[in-house]
C-alpha cells in the first residue's frame, strides 16, 4: 500500500474520539459508586460518621486520600498525552503533609497508648478492603491511559495506582472508625502502596499503544 | 518557522472537528518530515521498510490525534508520538536507535522528499481484517471512493461505513502490534 493511499483512507475516518478526562470519569464514577455500595451494604457506614466530621484527625483521612485521588487524576491525564507534563511535586507535598501528620500524632499520643493506636482492631479489613475496592478505579485510570498515548507508561501506571488507591481509601474511610493517624497513615498507606506496586508492574503492558 | 506550526495547528483543529479535507492536508504535510526522520536513521533497511515504519507512525498519529491539546503547538506533540513509534518500530526490527527530539527539527531540510514506494506491511495487515472491513479500507484508500460511494457499493449506511472504518484502523494497530511481536 502506498502512503498516499493510506492517508486517503485515514482522512476519511473523522470519527471524533472521547476526551481523556471524560474517558477517565466515565470509568471512575461507576467504579466509585460500586465501592460506595459495597461499603454501605457489606461493611456498613460508621454509625458516628456525622460526629466524626468534627474531629480534625478523622476528617484528615478524607482530605488526604481525596486529595491524592484528585491530584493523581490530574497528573494521570497529563501523562496520557505523549508530550505530557510530569509535574509530580503536588504528590511530594501531599506525602510531606501526611508524614508531618504522622509525626504530630506520634508526639501527641502518650507513649503507652501509641502501640494500641497504631495497631487498632481492623488491620486485616483495611488491608483487604482498600485493594479490592481499588481494582475498578485503577482499571478506569489505566483505561484512560490506554485511550491516550503515554510515552512514560511505567510512571503513568504508578500514578494510576496512587489515584485508584487514594480514591478507594477515601470511600473505605466512611466505614473505618480508626481515627488515629498512627493507624491510618500506616495501614491505608500500606494498602495504597500495595495497589501502586501492582499497578506499576501490570500497567505498562496494558496501556501499550 | 512559526507560521508552519500555526498552519499545522489550524489543520489539526479542523480535522479533529471532522473536516476530512483539512485532515488529509495535515497528514500530507507531516508525512515528508516523518519520512525524512525515518530514512535518516534507517541504515541498511530498504526504502520499503522505511515506508512501513512511516505508515505505522501515521496510523499511531491518526488513532491518538485526540491527545493533542487544542491551541498548543502541534510539533512537540507530533514529534513525541513519532519518536516513540519510530524507536518502537526499529526495536521491533532488532535495532536500537537514539532519536533525540532535535532529530525532528533538523529534518525540515528533507521535507520536500516524496516517495511512491509500495510498503508491504499495511497491506498484509489489511488482509488479516474481516472481508468487509478490508474492502472498506481498500475502496476508500486504493480506489479513492467516498464514504457514501463505499456504502452504496456494500449496501451499508453511511454511518455504518464510518464506524466500520474507524474500527478497522483500531484493529490494524492491534494486528500490527501482534505481528511485530
Amino acid at each position: 500500500m502506498k502512503t498516499n493511499d493510506l492517508i486517503r483512507a485515514l482522512a476519511a475516518d473523522t470519527a471524533p474520539a472521547r476526551p481523556l478526562l471524560t474517558t477517565a470519569l466515565a470509568g471512575l464514577v461507576p467504579a466509585l459508586g460500586l465501592a460506595l455500595i459495597g461499603v454501605w451494604g457489606i461493611l456498613g457506614i460508621r454509625a458516628d460518621l456525622i460526629q466524626s466530621l468534627f474531629e480534625p484527625a478523622s476528617v484528615a483521612r478524607f482530605i488526604l486520600t481525596g486529595a491524592l485521588a484528585i491530584v493523581g487524576l490530574g497528573i494521570a491525564v497529563g501523562l496520557a498525552r505523549p508530550n505530557g507534563q510530569t509535574r509530580l511535586w503536588p504528590l511530594a507535598v501531599l506525602g510531606g503533609i501526611t508524614l508531618g501528620l504522622l509525626v504530630w500524632a506520634f508526639v501527641t499520643t502518650p507513649a503507652d497508648a501509641r502501640q494500641m493506636a497504631a495497631v487498632g482492631k481492623t488491620i486485616t479489613t483495611c488491608l483487604v478492603s482498600i485493594p479490592l475496592m481499588a481494582i475498578l478505579p485503577v482499571a478506569a485510570i489505566l483505561g484512560m491511559l490506554r485511550h491516550g498515548a503515554s510515552t512514560m507508561p511505567r510512571l503513568a501506571s504508578m500514578v494510576a495506582g496512587l489515584t485508584g488507591g487514594g480514591a478507594a481509601a477515601a470511600v473505605y474511610a466512611l466505614h473505618c472508625t480508626e481515627d488515629s493517624p498512627l493507624f491510618y497513615v500506616t495501614w491505608y498507606g500500606l494498602a495504597i502502596a500495595g495497589v501502586t506496586l501492582a499497578a506499576t508492574l501490570i500497567g505498562p503492558r496494558l496501556i501499550r499503544w | 518557522m512559526p507560521e508552519l506550526i500555526d498552519e499545522w495547528g489550524r489543520l489539526l483543529l479542523a480535522a479533529n472537528a471532522g473536516d476530512a479535507r483539512a485532515y488529509a492536508r495535515f497528514l500530507t504535510m507531516i508525512t515528508p518530515v516523518l519520512r525524512g526522520v525515518v530514512k535518516a536513521r534507517s541504515g541498511d533497511l530498504g526504502p520499503a521498510t522505511c515506508e512501513d515504519i512511516l505508515q505505522e507512525v501515521l496510523l499511531a498519529v491518526h488513532l491518538k490525534r485526540h491527545t493533542w491539546l487544542p491551541d498548543s503547538p502541534v510539533r512537540p506533540w507530533l514529534y513525541a508520538i513519532a519518536r516513540y513509534k519510530v524507536v518502537d518500530a526499529f526495536r521491533a526490527r532488532g535495532r536500537r536507535i537514539d532519536l533525540p527530539l532535535e532529530g525532528f527539527t533538523d529534518q525540515l531540510a528533507a521535507a520536500a522528499d516524496t516517495d511512491l514506494t509500495e510498503a508491504a506491511d499495511m497491506a498484509k495487515m489489511i488482509g488479516l481484517l474481516d472481508d468487509r472491513s478490508a474492502e472498506i479500507v481498500r475502496k476508500i484508500g486504493l480506489e479513492g471512493a467516498s464514504i457514501i460511494e463505499t456504502g452504496m457499493a456494500l449496501t451499508m449506511s453511511e454511518g455504518a461505513v464510518r464506524v466500520a472504518l474507524h474500527r478497522a484502523f483500531k484493529r490494524l494497530a492491534v494486528l500490527r502490534e501482534r505481528h511485530v511481536k
